[in-house]
């Protein structure tokens, strides 16, 4: 029936939810006001911006231009996430000790796209990183710091210093 | 965006019973990061919607000599650019979704959904066209096969009837010594290209002279372009950078492209000169490797 | 009016950078984890409980009066709470300036600009929101309109603003020495056209905001703005509230930029409305498109440049004329266009200047204030013909600039331009000369420029930018530190971090003064309800200025300490001293206390003490002298920075895209950097988003007011792929008139990267773009057209 919430039943960060959604239902409006994660933030939806970035069965996409119904059955990971026990994810910690973030509203998803690109790709080459950082729009930090953070990320979690 | 009706078939069968039922009124969804866009700004307002990214057996790519390439509507874009038997076999796909939108996009935007989109701006079209590409359309109980060229009939129109179905892409394996190659015009990379070309030629192996050759566009035209006119100035020739140029100059004559914020027409034509002869000269390259 | 002239005062004592335990090395940031874990929370992602969702009905024109609205069915939709129009606020009008207040918070006769708004629905979700405004029935009679300042200047023009003769938002003409006498005597006089574009501020966050009254007479907003204090202001009149009644609680925001973030927007005004006509806290929550639509641009503007120079190089005189688009509000247009000239006479020495700057109103969205305002479009085109100039005299461009840049003055000596800025310090000689060092200047002048299809450049740029501004109105600041009986320190002040890093650069500032760690600080979220009164988060100030007045407060709770330290010892308080968490005196260090054991001492020692200290900063105020708008003459900054640029391009010669290279360095004078890889980032992105953004990648097609390109893949804002690891190098001058010697970083690199691009296109290329952005298409035929001249010769 048109307009009737349907079933959703999926897992984020862990931990499985059963929730009622509207069809039109966004995976970034459940997240975000549903599961109250506001943790991946909302830009331009029009697909451009990315800062609506999550991980998705290990692939980083954009949850603004997903139907949340599209994830049924499906595993999520937000930036809420990542820290384990309270201690941050080599990706997190190295956007922090770089100086990599300023406003930090493109760093949720900018730290989703990386963690994604680092699980498929331990050792990307620094065409990779940009590649991956391309689809996360940022105003203020100019990109390098950024591009060096997940690279110093990547060396941490090969087992280098 | 408007509210909908909304259903995730998990076999084809299903979703075609489901079109053969709302045909108009329904619209499938695939990984919706076209569609997606058109619903929210209201430019599309389907009373069905039909989500086949849950059938699972349209996601695979098969290669066999024989038979040649077989991708299923649902691959995504990220899986054709990371596929091992694409990269070997096939590399310009590869390349073409390498260069297409961002990795979100690919992740979870299909081939399928791509094709069945027909903007004149899709970078998979004219590589499918070059490589002499069929697609297989099915509706309930029965099933067609068209040519990748002929399949845009117009923009964001395609041949496809509102109870039909896109299952697989058909590429057959090519003839030896054919090189294939793509390339467009981006400010930024990601973008959408202001013009694009693909080329595949082919040489005969004795004299190097060019046996076939397929030339095709994007930003042209309102549907991807078969530069037909410029490829006959190339057969039968050793094709070298003047002759490239020639062709470049046929085809920029042959094309009527659109004047818009990022490019105007006389810009595109002067473009399309340029990347017809950059993209020929790359595809003539391969095809003498091969 | 004169500007007053007096001293300056005392400067900041400085301690010797060996010296500072934190300020000079890496700070962390305060806020970083809570960034990065997704904690931290932003105006849309706030939400109070009963909140409606609130949505703007806009006009579908540019131009046109409003005969009629009717509210009538919004109001009976079901889940409809409230509905409001413009004359809810009875005549309400605001402006940047008390003399400029022309706007309304919804349009009531007249709207002015394509999609204002006017009128706003609050309902229990968006969906019905959005369809309430749809029933809203609005009755217009259009009226033509003009759509930039050539078509309103024209005679018979229609008006924008009916009491505003000829469209003139506001126009400057300022004239020192004798332009025409040193043209006269000048070996080259040369005069050239040059465009910068309409550019969005790029901030990926929109503008959003929560509303709520506690009372009938308490006002709560959580807004998404970089300056509180201008909402609280505003808002209080608007409402008629005392200001003590209107609490602005800033969440953490997503950049700013000077753009909308500081000044009100349409929502602003109708969520506290809403709430108020509901009874019920409404959140209205803009898209980029509406950002990329309505809300503020930076100002496009025509500018001609006349130079005249010596035979070696020097300059003589330069005369300016600007005119640019205000769009169809007044808004910051005095400011932004005031700066196109007062800082003309920097970074080089320059004897005879005249400006003359008209601003116009148009039927677009308003323009205002963006990262590098005014400055950068003069300092575009006047950098931009100092190559050409140098080309044609056969100087090479860095030793021209060599020859013109203002020496740093001796310590205790100060330089004064032609229109009364004071500099007591200047890198910029050191700035050229270390750029030009590590780009390899002199060998790269030699190599071939092309190869194959691509032709490869390197262009030279200088900038400066104003720090620490001051203007007239109210812009004192204050801070308070406060000492917990523990020995925590809240640290209370009104600034706000944008993302620029000033939260963590204060906070170090308190920490080093205090003389314990910056773990022991804590800063939270402005609350004008509780934190002092600050200007804002523009103008570069907020590191110099409320940084001074976190220090002094600082000092002031020191003081408190010492006090009860130096009576425990039996000395007198100039005799200690606070370091590394240890009260102590100094002729004889082993005397101490830690820092705890001295807090509870001092604060349980009956009768015990509260220790607040407070502190102000009064640098930004008149008193100090103002720089005079009329004439253009006096201090616009506290001190100024100054940065070089070098830039290497690669033109692809056949379809004229330019891309940035590595080979990318800044040099910046900042005076004393306080937080080195803050200093970076700010510097780097400064040059890359607005700076490269505007010589290669952004701009706005407009069609009669309609913005063409209105999403972030058709108005390109800069992508990491092409961006430049543009490396930086710190100038350092210990500015005798900021904190810690500090002056701003970053504002100036914005101001260098555009010429620096267009002038490693021509090194490049040989052709010439003199109106920005440098897109393919423009380089293409520019190249033709070279193309076609050289096959004529």
């Amino acid at each position: 029936m048109k307009g009737e919430p349907k079933e959703l039943k999926l897992i984020v960060n862990g931990k499985p939810y059963e929730l009622k959604v509207k069809s039109k239902a966004l995976l970034s409006d459940v997240l975000r006001k549903d599961l109250k994660l506001t943790g991946t933030k909302r830009g331009c939806l029009e697909s451009t911006c990315g800062v609506c970035t999550v991980i998705l069965d290990g692939k980083a996409v954009r949850s603004c231009s997903i139907l949340a119904l599209q994830a049924n059955g499906h595993e999520v990971t937000t930036i809420e996430g990542l820290a384990k026990g309270g201690k941050l994810h080599p990706v997190q910690e190295a956007f922090v000790n770089h100086g990599a973030i300023e406003c930090g509203f493109c760093i949720p998803g900018r730290v989703m796209v990386a963690k994604a690109l680092l699980d498929e790709n331990p050792n990307p080459t620094r065409e990779e990183v940009r590649l991956a950082m391309q689809g996360v729009l940022c105003a203020d930090v100019g990109y390098v710091k950024q591009i060096e953070a997940v690279e110093i990320a990547a060396e941490k979690m090969r087992g280098g210093e | 965006m408007k509210e909908f009706e909304y259903f995730a078939p998990r076999t084809v069968e299903e979703a075609l019973s489901l079109l053969s039922q709302y045909k108009e009124e329904a619209k499938i969804m695939a990984g919706g990061q076209s569609m997606l866009v058109l619903m929210r700004q209201g430019l599309v307002a389907p009373e069905y919607v039909i989500d086949i990214k849950g059938i699972s057996v349209l996601d695979y790519i098969e290669y066999g000599e024989e038979k040649g390439l077989r991708i299923g509507a649902l691959t995504t874009h990220r899986d054709i650019e990371k596929s091992h038997a694409i990269q070997k076999h096939f590399k310009v796909l590869s390349e073409m979704e390498r260069n297409l939108a961002t990795i979100q996009t690919r992740n979870w935007g299909t081939i399928g959904g791509n094709l069945c989109y027909g903007h004149p701006t899709g970078d998979p079209a004219p590589v499918l066209i070059v490589l002499n590409a069929k697609l297989k359309l099915a509706g309930l109980g029965q099933e067609r096969i068209v040519e990748m060229e002929k399949f845009t009939k117009d923009i964001l129109e395609v041949d496809l009837r509102p109870d039909e179905m896109l299952i697989e892409i058909q590429i057959p394996t090519p003839k030896p010594h054919t090189g294939t190659a793509h390339d467009k015009l981006m400010i930024m990379q990601g973008d959408t290209g202001i013009v694009g070309a693909a080329v595949s030629i082919t040489v005969s192996p004795g004299n190097g002279v060019c046996e076939d050759v397929r030339i095709a566009l994007t930003g042209a035209a309102s549907v991807p372009l078969r530069a037909k006119e410029a490829e006959k100035r190339l057969i039968g020739k050793m094709i070298n950078d003047a002759l490239l140029e020639e062709a470049g100059q046929i085809a920029s004559e042959g094309a009527d492209p659109p004047s818009d914020v990022h490019g105007s027409a006389e810009y595109r034509k002067e473009m399309i000169k340029v990347f017809v002869k950059r993209v020929g000269r790359m595809a003539l390259e391969r095809a003498k490797q091969r | 009016m004169a500007a007053k002239r007096e001293k300056k005062s005392k400067p900041t004592v400085i301690l010797k950078e060996e010296e500072y335990s934190i300020i000079g090395k890496p700070i962390p940031r305060v806020d970083a984890r809570a960034k990065v874990t997704g904690e931290a929370k932003y105006a849309a992602d706030v939400e109070v409980a009963d909140m409606l969702w609130g949505a703007i009905k806009r006009s579908p024109y540019a131009h046109a009066r409003i005969l009629n609205i009717d509210t009538s069915k919004a109001e009976r939709l079901p889940g409809v709470k409230a509905v409001t129009t413009g004359k809810d606020f009875g005549g309400f009008k605001w402006g940047w300036s008390r003399e400029t207040r022309d706007e309304e918070p919804l349009a009531v006769k007249k709207v002015r600009y394509l999609y204002e708004g006017v009128a706003a629905v609050a309902a229990i979700d968006e969906d019905i929101a959005e369809e309430a405004c749809e029933l809203i029935e609005v009755e217009y009679e259009p009226l033509p309109g003009v759509f930039d300042p050539f078509e309103a200047m024209k005679e018979g023009a229609p008006l924008v603003h009916e009491d505003r003769p000829g469209n003139i938002c506001v126009e400057y003409h300022w004239n020192f020495g004798d332009v025409e006498k040193a043209f006269a005597e000048s070996y080259l006089v040369r005069e050239e056209n040059f465009q910068t574009p309409r550019m969005a501020k790029g901030y990926i966050e929109p503008p959003a905001i929560v509303a709520y009254w506690t009372d009938s007479n308490h006002l709560t907003v959580i807004p998404a703005k970089g300056s509180p204090y201008f909402p609280y202001r505003i808002l209080s009149n608007c409402f008629q509230l005392p200001l003590s009644n209107v609490q602005i609680i800033q969440p953490f925001i997503g950049a700013d930029f000077g753009g909308t973030k500081n000044d009100m927007v349409n929502g602003d005004f109708a969520a506290p409305m809403l709430a108020k006509k509901s009874g019920k806290p409404v959140k209205i929550v803009y898209t980029q498109f509406d950002e990329l639509t309505v809300c503020l641009r930076r100002h496009p503007m025509w500018i001609t440049i006349k130079t005249g120079m010596t035979k070696d190089g020097r300059l003589k005189a330069i005369q300016t004329k600007v005119i640019s688009d205000g769009g169809a509000y007044t808004r910051m247009s005095p400011l932004s266009n005031f700066l196109t000239g007062i800082c003309m006479a920097l970074p080089y020495k320059l004897p005879n200047f005249k400006t003359d700057v008209y601003c116009y109103f148009t039927n677009n969205p308003s323009s205002a204030a963006m990262r590098g305002h005014g400055i950068y479009h003069t300092r575009f085109a006047g950098d931009v013909q100092m190559d050409m100039i140098a080309e044609e005299l056969g100087i090479d461009p860095v030793e021209m600039r060599l020859r013109n840049a203002i020496k740093n003055p001796e310590p205790g000596k100060i330089y004064e331009t032609i229109n009364k800025l004071t500099l007591a310090t200047c890198g910029i000689e050191e700035c050229i000369e270390k750029a030009a060092k590590v780009i390899n200047w002199e060998e790269n002048k030699k190599r071939e420029r092309v190869k194959g299809n691509k032709a490869y450049g390197i262009g030279f740029a200088c900038g400066t930018y104003l720090s620490g501004t001051k203007l007239s109105g109210h812009n004192a600041c204050a801070a308070m530190v406060r000492i917990c009986e523990d020995g925590s320190v809240n640290y209370i002040t009104g600034a706000t971090d944008v993302g620029q890093g000033s939260d963590t650069v204060t906070s170090a500032m308190v920490a080093e003064v205090l003389g314990i760690g910056l773990e022991d600080i804590d800063i939270k979220r402005v609350d004008t309800a509780h934190t002092p009164v600050d200007p804002g988060t523009y103008g570069s100030r907020v590191t110099v200025l409320a940084g001074e007045a976190a220090i002094n407060a600082a000092k002031d709770a020191k003081r408190m300490l010492l006090e009860a330290a130096a009576k425990e010892f039996g000395v007198k308080i100039e005799e200690m001293d606070i370091k590394n968490k240890k009260a102590f005196v100094k002729a004889n260090p082993e005397m101490s206390i830690p820092w705890a054991r001295l807090v509870r001492m001092a604060c349980y020692t009956t009768p015990g003490m509260v220790i607040v200290g407070r502190g102000q900063s009064t640098r930004g105020i008149s008193t100090y002298g103002l720089a005079d708008f009329t004439t253009g003459m006096g201090d616009i900054g506290t001190n100024y920075s100054f940065t070089a640029q070098a830039q290497e391009v690669e033109v692809d010669i056949e379809t004229g895209v330019v891309k940035c290279t590595d080979n990318s360095v800044i040099a910046h004078d900042c005076g004393f950097p306080l937080n080195p890889p803050a200093v970076d980032t700010q510097v780097v992105g400064g040059a890359y988003h607005p700076g490269v953004g505007a010589a290669l990648y952004c701009e706005f097609k407009m069609d009669k007011g309609l913005t063409l390109n209105p999403n972030l893949v058709d108005y390109k804002l800069p992508r990491a792929y092409e961006a430049p690891m543009t490396k930086v190098i710190h100038v350092i001058t210990n500015d005798p008139f900021g904190p810690f010697g500090a002056k701003e970083a970053s504002e100036g690199s914005t101001c260098t990267a555009a010429p620096a691009v267009i002038n490693a296109i021509h090194d490049a290329t040989g052709v010439w773009i003199r109106d920005l952005p440098a897109k393919p298409e423009k380089v293409f035929w520019a190249l033709k057209k070279k193309g076609e001249k050289e096959k004529k010769k």
